[in-house]
């Protein structure tokens, strides 16, 4: 049912500086998954509002371990000194075959515009039950622009179900991910956000908070979460870096984040249900300590704290659709000590201020319709966002905002075509010659189409 | 000592029906809990958030308590609109102690 290719934060480490630049709002990828509809007998659409979207059942499989099931198991009780078996007897595999059109409004210099990408991304799922309370979103993806497949998101679950707190409901677990907020329920929180699939070929802003996609499958965590009476969702994941194809033990050489110590990710949200109304508001945040290029010496110091909403209506009166709305605002605080001390930022202390929003009309689910925007500000520092024909900013100042309208049509639950629209009034900075070589914000404004095959 | 007798018959005969009565009824409590609950909710009502996402059935209520056993059984092992089949995962008899878990469900 779900997960994201969002390799959104891996920086490379050029010249001792760290630079934090990460394209927030693109190359995100997010997925259902039809092993899961294999293993549970039931349609895309009971779990999903629209791939990748949850609907509180959805939730409910993700919190308890992607493990229920309707499907034959190898099974075998537990006796005596002897263990339980309880085994799929089919393999949870599931394929996803990404193909795509990117056109910018600007060619990038030097480059044809005009672009298709067959297979833009074709990602390997290992997901659904394992064992009796254990279970997994695990993917694998070919880019095309790199030629490899490599690891993508994972969320390996452990979940204790039908336990009791102070007489009420108690649902709670361990999970091991890569990705801060991959294990989240809801999409309002980075990881499983909107856009829910991006053009990996258009230019995207150079500023973004690490709790939002910069940290995505280059770290391992170990966490717990639990739902206490269907309504508070509290979960807290410990994070290390562990750079995939990276030497081990970690030199630090080569990656621009190494956290120092343990990076310890938060949440807590609060969600209540009708029969037409699903509203959850929360609250989420990461604490990093990082070296830039090394695992010794001076260190850069992230604080981000966020809030999310998620709102979604069922309209009976209209046949069952949805109205969804969505939104979340990020406050990264940074003290950039060790980016200062290499000449990779002008000053220690930035701060950074995202805020996201979005509303969807699902038409049954066939179709959805999707209209967002963005805005991006902080500290201005020359050094940390250096000028660079296309990705750079001429003036120093992290400022992005625009919209995103996405229109997107499933003939069949397992087959998404998509229409997506993306407009910048202000693009790393300014709305005109944002990169010192002349190059205008709207000039990135861009047309994707993709084509989903998930099978 | 016919009374005697009688009596430990009683205790015997209770001591060896008792524990497997309650082992049943914890059987099929065990497994409406780990194939119901995620829905129906622990008292069968469908009030919970996934429940409510796919419509699901009062278990208690007077028209699913007046179906008769097969009818329950045969929604169980075939599924009926957004509630899967589970016919091929439970086997004829663990579908009987669901059934029968249903019908206690208005009395507790």
């Amino acid at each position: 049912m779900q997960v994201t290719t969002a390799r959104l934060f891996r920086i490379t480490f050029v010249n001792s500086l760290a630079i934090i630049c990460v394209s927030i709002f693109f190359v995100q990828s997010a997925y259902a998954v039809p092993s899961y509809s294999r293993q549970t007998g039931l349609p895309c659409a009971s779990c999903h509002y629209a791939p990748p979207e949850l609907n509180a059942f959805g939730r409910k499989f993700k919190l308890e371990g992607y493990t229920f099931s309707t499907k034959p198991e190898v099974s075998d009780d537990k006796k005596n000194h002897n263990s339980a078996l309880h085994l799929l007897e089919v393999f949870p595999l599931s394929v996803v075959f990404d193909t795509s059109f990117t056109s910018t409004k600007a060619p990038q210099p030097g480059t044809q515009n005009g672009n298709f990408e067959f297979p833009q991304a074709a990602s390997l799922f290992l997901a659904g039950a394992w064992a009796e309370h254990v279970g997994s979103f695990l993917q694998v993806t070919y880019d095309s622009q790199d030629d490899h497949f490599t690891w993508d998101n994972t969320d390996i679950r452990y979940a204790k179900t039908n336990a009791k707190f102070l007489d009420r409901s108690l649902t709670y677990g361990i999970t091991l991910n890569n990705n801060p907020t991959v294990e989240d329920l809801w999409n309002s929180t980075p990881a499983w956000g909107f856009p829910f699939v991006s053009s990996n070929v258009a230019p995207g802003p150079s500023a973004g908070a690490i709790v939002n996609g910069g940290l995505a499958q280059d770290v391992a965590g170990i966490g717990g979460y639990a739902m206490w009476s269907d309504h508070l969702y509290i979960a807290s994941t410990i994070y290390r870096s562990e750079h995939i194809g990276g030497s081990q033990p970690n030199p630090g050489t080569d990656f621009g984040v190494n956290i120092r110590g343990l990076a310890p990710y938060w949440r807590l949200a609060w969600q209540t249900s009708s029969e037409n109304n699903n509203l959850e508001i929360g609250t989420y945040g990461i604490h990093m300590k990082s070296s830039p290029g090394a695992v010794s010496g001076l260190e850069n110091g992230y604080t981000d704290w966020a809030a999310d909403f998620q709102y979604d209506r069922t309209l009976p009166s209209l046949k069952g659709d949805v109205l969804s709305f969505r939104g979340t605002y990020i406050r990264e605080n940074s003290s950039l000590m060790a980016s200062f001390a290499q000449g990779g930022a002008a000053v220690v202390s930035h701060h950074l201020n995202t805020a996201q929003a979005n509303v969807e009309y699902h038409f049954g689910n066939r179709v959805a319709a999707t209209a967002g925007f963005f805005d991006v500000t902080g500290t201005a520092d020359p050094l940390l966002f250096a000028s660079a024909p296309v990705s750079g900013n001429a003036n120093g100042s992290p400022q992005s905002n625009g919209y995103l309208l996405n229109l997107s049509w499933w003939p069949q639950q397992n087959i998404d075509l998509m229409f997506q629209y993306t407009g910048y009034m202000r693009f790393n900075g300014a709305a005109t010659n944002y990169d010192a070589a002349g190059r205008n914000a709207n000039g990135n404004n861009s047309v994707y189409l993709l084509a989903r095959f998930v099978f | 000592m016919k009374r005697t007798f009688r009596s430990l018959a009683i205790i015997l005969i209770g001591g060896i029906t008792c524990p497997s009565g309650f082992a049943a009824q914890s059987d099929s409590a065990a497994l409406f809990k780990s194939t119901c609950v995620m829905c129906h909710g622990e008292d069968g009502s469908g009030n919970t958030p996934s429940g409510k996402a796919l419509k699901a059935k009062d278990l208690r209520s007077e028209k699913t308590q007046k179906k008769s056993d097969a009818e329950i059984a045969e929604v169980i092992t075939k599924g009926r609109n957004k509630m899967p089949a589970f016919g091929q995962k439970l086997k004829p008899e663990q579908i009987q102690q669901l059934v029968a878990y249903i019908r206690q469900l208005p009395k507790k």
